[in-house]
């Protein structure tokens, strides 16, 4: 706590006692994380304890803007080659320094496609990543993009430019990794090595517990303020919903859907209902020919009544989509996609214009997961208006599997699908679905002119001037509907009276470690 | 009883061996049509084929055999024999926890909850069916075939949300208001299962569990002791002028047992892996939910390594049932 720490030189040294709110066990409902190791973690609930337990360069405001965290400086003339200088004096729980080495080293261990690490992908804008993906490549493989200067400095080049680049370094894949961490990639993900404002107690208790506890030597500005964070982890939410209300818990992060009205009557001070960035689409294989006309696909997206379809089914609790980039990003604009208004009339003068298509057109979804009613719904929806027979094909209950028949481009009609983003830019929305040949490119949409444009952006001088080319680019979309834009999840949280207040972050969803609790 | 034993114990070998093929086969062959479950694990994002592989060979589910549909992959089967026998590695999950690891942790939650579920059928049903069988058509014979009917009748599942939801949400919530001792207001009244008292809170999960099997108890004991009652070896002790005690406690009850300690013995393996419903709804990390999620996600090594455990305790458990037959029933030898 005594070291002299460059940062947070505006917030007095009141990291233990501050406020008086400081202290108490802050218990909160979790599903089981798969990885407590940030090359590994990609899942939500891993990320929501990794983010305790680690710290990055950057860390985001309420406004989903990067700001410098474990970083001092990150600078770049063009974009491409960016230098990041370290603030002094952070350390790993076990005492190896947070240097220039232990960042470098958790990227290189990420992107080495041997070590077969779940966030390979988000290494894909540094340079050599070709080479580190390469099948057999050798274990201490590097990147050839990342250069270190000295103890807190280096280097990183990108293979194009990218202004968003900042922003991305905030994900939890690019935290630091301690030494230790990469000789023994079992025992820290048992027993995590972190650098951030939370340590392990004792160890990962799978399927019951994790517990942290403040890192007192964390030189951070914002040190954690409960004494304790105990995740209970249940595999049901709702045999945890009955934990929340049996007193054993203190913030539930995702109320079971069913309850949502029940939690509203009962919890409506302490209940927290925000639209998600999760995106739910429609998607229309554009490889098969019947699916090729753009009028069509217009036709087909505004024959959708979508607010009555959340009406019906899921009791309001979705926001219709009304383009292709979440709401709350910046950039986003309201009503972008005309096309997704509903108007039966216009679609069917819409539909007069094509060729037709011939029915039963077969609506794709995994099994096992709800989404017979509503994809039914917009069967009933197209048959009333356009006269267009529909049947579903729901019948792959393995993700799996389901996800293969993407890859394999043999969707026979539209399929349900649904992204989030990875990094606060609204580039993370369009740029992997929708460039030509993209790794999550489902509907084979290809146009040369939405790729220019958002290499445009991606090159652009900061994020502010990229956002022109982005949204040309979403207009594209909004003209060519290779998917039909359907709806926005809904972000509930519900806390006890234990907390006196909550901390949540657009991006980042809740920051546990910055909560107060009451007495 | 030493080379029956014995050569019981040597039976066990080729059952689990075939077991072991016939999962390795299932969940091979669960692959081979299906396709690499590892695909999953890269969500939305199409992983290119060398990651594809990396991540394959990296969980064990790289080998070519996987790809060939019908091929019963016999090169993997010995490599599973020899590590699960020579080097006791049982593989591991996706998310690289050894499966050993992942047995060992279900296991002793499982157990727990299921003693607790089979003493209550003991004391419980045991008694009930005793006390029924005695006294054949008084008000307490009536209550037991009643009540017995009606746990029978409600489905596990219905009957576990209604004493979590309502008894332990509600009921419990008054009781942690008032002056109660920690351990019963926060541990048994737990709604759910709590690292804290591993015992206390999975006392009303265990009851739940053991509910359907209490019902069945009972009414075995009953059925057995109104048969025995009346036999032969019952009139004599009684003409012998043997105290009633002795009567029933020794000659006619330990005779009625055998049928009911096979049914225990079997129920025993069967809650184990049918527990995976109470678990679920108490949120007890438990060897149930792990197959449950194991198949469901396609793990082989898993769902290998968690039958095949289970499987041994069924056996386990049949070989002491046999053995005590010959404890309770003289007339019985094993030489």
């Amino acid at each position: 706590m005594l070291t002299a720490a460059c940062g947070g030189s505006d917030s007095d040294d009141s990291e233990s006692t501050g406020g008086g709110s400081a202290g108490g066990d802050l218990r909160i409902y979790s599903s089981e994380p798969a990885f407590l190791v940030p090359s590994a973690a990609d899942d939500e609930p891993s990320i929501l304890v990794v983010r305790q337990l680690y710290r990055g360069l950057v860390k985001y405001d309420q406004e989903g803007a990067p700001q410098l965290d474990v970083a001092e400086s990150i600078e770049s003339d063009d974009n491409k080659t960016w230098t990041v200088k370290l603030k002094d004096g952070y350390t790993f729980t076990n005492g190896e320094p947070v240097d220039a080495d232990s960042f470098l080293r958790s990227w290189n261990y990420a992107g080495n496609v041997s070590n077969a690490q779940n966030n390979s992908y988000f290494m894909g804008r540094i340079a050599g990543f070709d080479e580190m993906q390469k099948e057999g490549v050798k274990k201490n493989a590097t990147f050839s993009g990342l250069k270190k200067v000295d103890d807190l400095t280096f280097t990183i080049e990108l293979t194009e430019p990218f202004s968003g680049f900042e922003s991305v370094l905030g994900y939890s894949g690019f935290f630091p990794m301690a030494q230790e961490c990469v000789d023994n990639f079992d025992a820290c993900n048992k027993q995590p090595i972190g650098n951030g404002p939370y340590m392990i107690d004792g160890e990962w208790e799978n399927n019951v517990q994790i517990k942290l506890k403040r890192n007192e030597d964390y030189a951070g500005e914002d040190a954690g303020k409960p004494d304790t964070l105990t995740y209970r982890i249940f595999d049901d939410v709702e045999a945890a919903y009955a934990a929340f209300e049996g007193g054993e818990l203190d913030v539930m992060y995702t109320v079971p859907p069913n309850k949502i009205a029940e939690v509203e009557q009962n919890y409506g001070e302490t209940l927290l209902k925000e639209p998600s960035s999760s995106f739910t689409y429609l998607g229309l294989p554009t490889y098969d020919e019947r699916f090729q006309d753009p009028k069509l696909r217009q036709a087909l997206s505004m024959a959708i009544d979508r607010q009555a379809i959340i009406d019906a089914i899921f009791d309001g609790s979705l926001a219709p989509a009304t383009g292709f980039v979440a709401p709350n990003f910046d950039g986003a604009r309201e009503g972008i996609c005309e096309y997704c208004e509903f108007d039966e009339d216009a679609a069917k003068a819409l539909y007069e214009e094509t060729d037709g298509i011939e029915g039963p057109v077969e609506l794709w979804a995994n099994a096992g997961s709800g989404h017979e009613e509503w994809l039914q719904a917009i069967g009933d929806g197209w048959k009333n208006t356009l006269g267009i027979d529909y049947k579903l094909k729901v019948d792959i209950t393995d993700f799996g599997q389901y996800l293969k028949v993407a890859d394999d481009k043999k969707f026979t009609g539209p399929y349900r699908l649904g992204w989030g983003p990875d990094y606060p830019v609204m580039e993370t929305y369009l740029a992997p679905l929708y460039t030509t040949g993209a790794s999550s490119n489902n509907s084979g949409y290809a146009n040369p002119e939405f790729d220019k444009l958002i290499q445009e952006g991606d090159a652009a001088d900061s994020l502010e001037d990229a956002i022109p080319s982005y949204q040309a680019a979403e207009d594209l979309l909004a003209e060519d509907m290779p998917v039909i834009p359907m709806w926005w999840g809904l972000t509930t949280v519900v806390w006890s009276d234990n907390v006196a207040e909550m901390v949540h972050n657009p991006i980042t969803d809740v920051d546990y470690g910055q909560i107060t609790m009451n007495n | 009883m030493g080379r029956y034993v014995v050569r019981r114990l040597l039976q066990f070998i080729p059952t689990v061996l075939g077991a072991i093929f016939l999962l390795h086969y299932l969940t091979s062959l669960g692959i081979q049509l299906g396709g690499n479950p590892v695909r999953a694990i890269f969500g939305d994002r199409r992983p290119t084929e060398a990651q594809m592989n990396a991540m394959a060979d990296s969980l064990g589910l790289g080998d070519d055999c996987l790809t060939r549909v019908g091929d019963p992959c016999v090169g993997l089967y010995f490599d599973r024999l020899q590590s699960i026998f020579l080097q006791f590695d049982l593989g591991s999950s996706f998310t690289g926890r050894p499966v050993t690891d992942i047995i060992a942790d279900g296991l002793s939650a499982t157990v727990k909850v299921v003693v607790i579920a089979i003493i209550f059928e003991i004391l419980v049903g045991i008694t009930a069916g005793v006390l029924a069988g005695l006294r054949s058509g008084s008000f307490i014979d009536y209550l037991v075939k009643i009540s017995t009917v009606l746990a029978i009748s409600v489905p596990i599942f219905v009957l576990g949300f209604l004493v979590r939801d309502m008894f332990l949400v509600n009921v419990g919530n008054w009781f942690r208001g008032g002056d109660w001792p920690d351990w019963f207001a926060y541990g048994v009244m737990s709604p759910v299962y709590k690292p804290d008292y591993p015992w206390a809170s999975l006392v009303i999960p265990g009851l739940v569990l053991g509910s359907i099997s209490l019902a069945t108890t009972a009414r075995l004991t009953r059925t057995s002791i109104l048969e025995n009652v009346r036999a032969d070896y019952v009139r004599t002790a009684r003409a012998k002028g043997l105290p009633q005690r002795r009567v029933i406690g020794v000659h006619t009850l330990r005779n009625s047992l055998i049928p009911v300690v096979t049914y225990i013995g079997i129920d025993f393996g069967a809650l184990m892996g049918g527990a995976v419903v109470t678990e679920g709804i108490f949120g007890i990390p438990g060897i149930g939910r792990e197959i449950f999620r194991a198949i469901q996600q396609q793990q082989p090594s898993v769902v290998v390594g968690i039958v095949t455990v289970l499987v041994l305790v069924f056996l386990v458990m049949n070989l002491l049932v046999d053995i005590l037959y010959a404890v309770l029933d003289p007339r019985i030898r094993y030489d």
